[in-house]
């Protein structure tokens, strides 16, 4: 982003087309990589750009969110057509699937009103060739009046012609659509009052198709007149608009295509099984499955890693000279801090990794597909299901994974229904108590905290889009052709969005970390004395009511706003009391660290054949320090207890989940999260209480 | 007249008119589903519910409020 801001680049460039066209691929070609992720101003849609020499001179490329129109129907149109007004670029790259000329060719004419200068990248014609198609590009740059430059971007295929023509001065495209006379003279009458903008026989078609585009008063007013003479001359300006630029995209596609009858595709015959009626569903399983166990078995040797790096870093700090206070700054503040968020990085690259590929190839629009009917009784998109599975495994990554949701207010209900579903650092604490409490019907209680989570969730959701209904949540999208998408390209995407949230949220997870760190030991000495104790006792009364009397099991609620897995840890300190940590000289550290780095190594490669293997259906031993069950068992009753998870299940998120949410909605959102989530988890939790036989 | 709703698998049809909301309108027509567009149905999803439809070159997938709003002439 820096490079932005200091340098300017000769020339600027912006590649627009439909979504699923291969416009990043196109990008990456030829910037060699060296291609930047950011957020459009004030969105959370991505913005990718590229600076790069081409020639000797330098040269900016901006790609604009895919669109299927200038219309404006989507966040990402309304970016893209936005961005052409305001960037006045040098040169326009239209890229088109030459697999799907006809609305392909609706943007360009569009573009083409617009008054831009424009090329047109025709990508993907292998593909049309083996769909049995063969477009003539010279007789379409002669139909289109702008150049044609035939590609397969994805393996480098007429790159070098498109590098030459993006240096050229290309003249201004001309308008193409010719419409109807009472649509001319309208346009020809706003286009004189729009004098001497380029683009004023776009706009005034835009006006009069009712869109909402930025006019002088006056030029607003008159064409809102002209719209409602056209309609009651009995002339729809919009579909009238449209109709006749699809019907020369129509026109102009058929001159220059030729069709010959081709075998089915693949992407039919992947459908025919993917969306087959009874297969279909097992098979949607079975891959959103793939994509849970890719996440969590590729990322947990190296979250292990991250903690054994912990452990070595304290450890060096347990044998150094300094005193006992700043040691325990060191070891359990600022090195638990940064730990904390660094642990977030592997879950969050490899999900990231697993959700660019499911939704470059064109499985996560089948996903959503299949899963639109279990949504729709939430109010919700089908695309809205996978972030929330994902939700069982890490909170985090969930509620970025809402980004590929079109809909910011769908996004927002998803990303507050995710805190809800239990995550994986839930099941240790649920599994401990169920082992302690509730031996015989461990199983049953876990899963039952699992479906309330869920439930809690989706009915946020539900109630939430009672409240504030949107104008339309539209399950109307395209499925578009199966491809493979380029590794290099999704590594890098990968990378890059990870380190935005180590770079974003890492600060904010670090501070509470560290104030949390002062609250358990302000106040020294032993551990009743601390601050943390204090306030614990002072929250004993509001926990009453649920069964919960003992400062030890409320207190351990607050840590657990860093993780939710931390809870168990405090638990065992104030129990049982903090058991030193060892001493280690250099060499051992640095040997020790050798040691975590080969495991978590040879973790990651076991990792690829039990993706395959079957999954582990016994939940994991509990990490809990030996004696805690028994101290446990003699400091709350069952109902107390059963309470208490359903507390622990539903109260607020944890902060890197709070952080996340703010990044991506706001500080109100995040707010709002936290407080609500407080308060569902006391009332359920009070009926748990209530309703537990004890 | 009738609707996508009502649509057989690889049956075909012609779209006459389009009803709904003006922002449903718009996002159609956006994806190519104008009047006069001719369409295939593929196949309903697997749990029911959605339909996915054929038109032109491209693949597209409807809620089935949205397909009840795409009236048909049958081909």
């Amino acid at each position: 982003m820096a490079a932005l801001a200091t340098a300017r680049a000769e020339r600027l460039l912006v590649t627009v087309g439909n979504p699923n066209v291969g416009k990043t691929t196109l990008i990456n070609a030829v910037s060699g990589s060296r291609f930047e992720v950011g957020n459009w101003p004030g969105t959370t849609v991505d913005r990718l750009s590229a600076h790069c020499k081409l020639s000797g001179r330098s040269v900016e490329i901006v790609d604009l969110p895919g669109s299927y129109s200038l219309a404006a129907t989507t966040p990402e149109e309304k970016i893209a057509r936005d961005e052409l007004l305001a960037l006045k670029p040098d040169l326009v790259v239209d890229v088109v699937d030459a697999g799907n000329l006809e609305r392909n060719l609706y943007l360009t004419l569009e573009l083409a009103e617009m008054g831009l200068p424009v090329v047109v990248a025709l990508n993907l014609v292998d593909e049309a060739r083996a769909k049995g198609l063969t477009i003539d590009a010279d007789l379409l740059a002669r139909e289109l009046g702008l150049a044609v430059v035939p590609l397969v971007a994805s393996r480098g295929e007429g790159i070098g012609e498109l590098c030459e023509q993006a240096l050229r001065d290309n003249p201004a495209a001309c308008p193409l659509v010719a419409y109807q006379p009472c649509i001319e003279a309208a346009v020809e009458e706003l286009g004189a009052l729009l004098e001497g903008a380029p683009e004023r026989r776009w706009l005034a078609l835009a006006a009069l198709s009712g869109e909402t585009v930025r006019l002088p008063l006056p030029v607003a007013e008159r064409s809102e007149s002209l719209r409602q003479k056209l309609e009651a001359e009995g002339v729809d300006p919009f579909l009238e608009i449209a109709g006749q630029r699809y019907r020369t995209a129509h026109e102009l596609s058929q001159r220059v295509l030729d069709r010959q009858q081709a075998p089915p595709q693949l992407t039919e015959k992947i459908d025919r099984w993917l969306l087959h009626p009874w297969l279909g569903l097992p098979l949607f399983l079975a891959g959103m499955l793939l994509v849970f166990r890719f996440t969590f078995l590729f990322s947990d040797p190296w979250i292990e890693f991250v903690g054994a790096v912990q452990g070595v870093l304290a450890g060096w700090v347990a044998g150094s000279a300094l005193p006992p206070v700043v040691q325990s700054f060191l070891a359990d503040g600022l090195i638990g801090g940064v730990g904390t968020v660094m642990a977030f990085a592997p879950v969050l690259f490899f999900l990231y990794l697993a959700m660019s590929f499911a939704e470059s190839s064109g499985f996560l629009s089948r996903a959503a597909f299949i899963a639109d009917r279990v949504m729709h009784w939430a109010g919700l998109p089908g695309r809205g299901f996978i972030p929330l599975m994902l939700g069982f495994g890490c909170n985090v990554p969930a509620i970025y994974a809402t980004r590929t949701m079109e809909d910011f207010n769908d996004r927002l209900r998803v990303a507050l229904a995710i805190p809800f579903t239990a995550c994986s650092a839930r099941l240790a604490v649920f599994v401990l108590f169920a082992a302690v409490f509730f031996p015989a019907q461990a199983t049953a209680v876990v899963f039952g905290l699992y479906l309330l989570g869920l439930a809690a969730g989706l009915t946020t959701a539900a109630i939430l889009g009672k409240l504030a209904p949107t104008g339309h949540s539209s399950g109307a999208m395209e499925l578009p052709a199966y491809r493979l998408p380029t590794l290099g390209l999704t590594l890098r995407q990968a990378w890059m969005r990870t380190f935005a949230f180590i770079k974003g949220a890492g600060g904010s997870i670090t501070i509470t970390v560290l104030v949390i760190w002062l609250l358990l030991n302000v106040g020294g000495g032993k551990p009743e004395n601390s601050l943390y104790a204090q306030l614990s006792q002072l929250l004993v009364p509001v926990f009453t009511p649920l069964g919960v009397t003992d400062w030890r099991l409320v207190g351990a609620l607050i840590p657990g706003f860093i993780a939710k897995e931390v809870v168990i840890g405090t638990l065992g300190v104030s129990y049982l009391g903090s058991e030193p940590v060892a001493a280690l000289g250099l060499m051992d550290g640095l040997q020790q660290l050798g040691q975590s780095f080969l495991t978590a190594c040879w973790a990651f490669l076991n990792a690829i054949p039990a993706m395959f293997g079957l999954p582990q259906l016994a939940p994991p031993a509990p990490e809990a320090p030996d004696g805690l069950a028994g101290a446990l068992g003699t400091s709350i009753a069952p109902a107390g207890a059963m309470a208490y998870l359903v507390f622990l299940l539903l109260y607020t998120p944890c902060v890197a989940t709070v952080v996340a949410i703010r990044q991506e909605f706001g500080r109100r959102w995040a707010s709002f999260s936290v407080f609500y989530q407080l308060l569902v988890a006391y009332v359920l939790g009070l009926l748990a209480y209530l309703v537990w036989p004890s | 007249m009738t609707t996508v709703c009502h649509l057989e698998p690889d049956q075909n049809a012609q779209i006459s008119r389009l009803g709904g909301p003006p922002g449903l309108m718009r996002r159609l027509v956006a994806l190519g589903l104008r009047p006069g567009a001719a369409i295939r149905l593929v196949r309903r999803a697997p749990l029911g519910g959605a339909f996915q439809i054929a038109l032109g070159d491209s693949f597209i997938a409807l809620r089935a409020q949205e397909a009840g709003q795409i009236h048909l002439e049958l081909s």
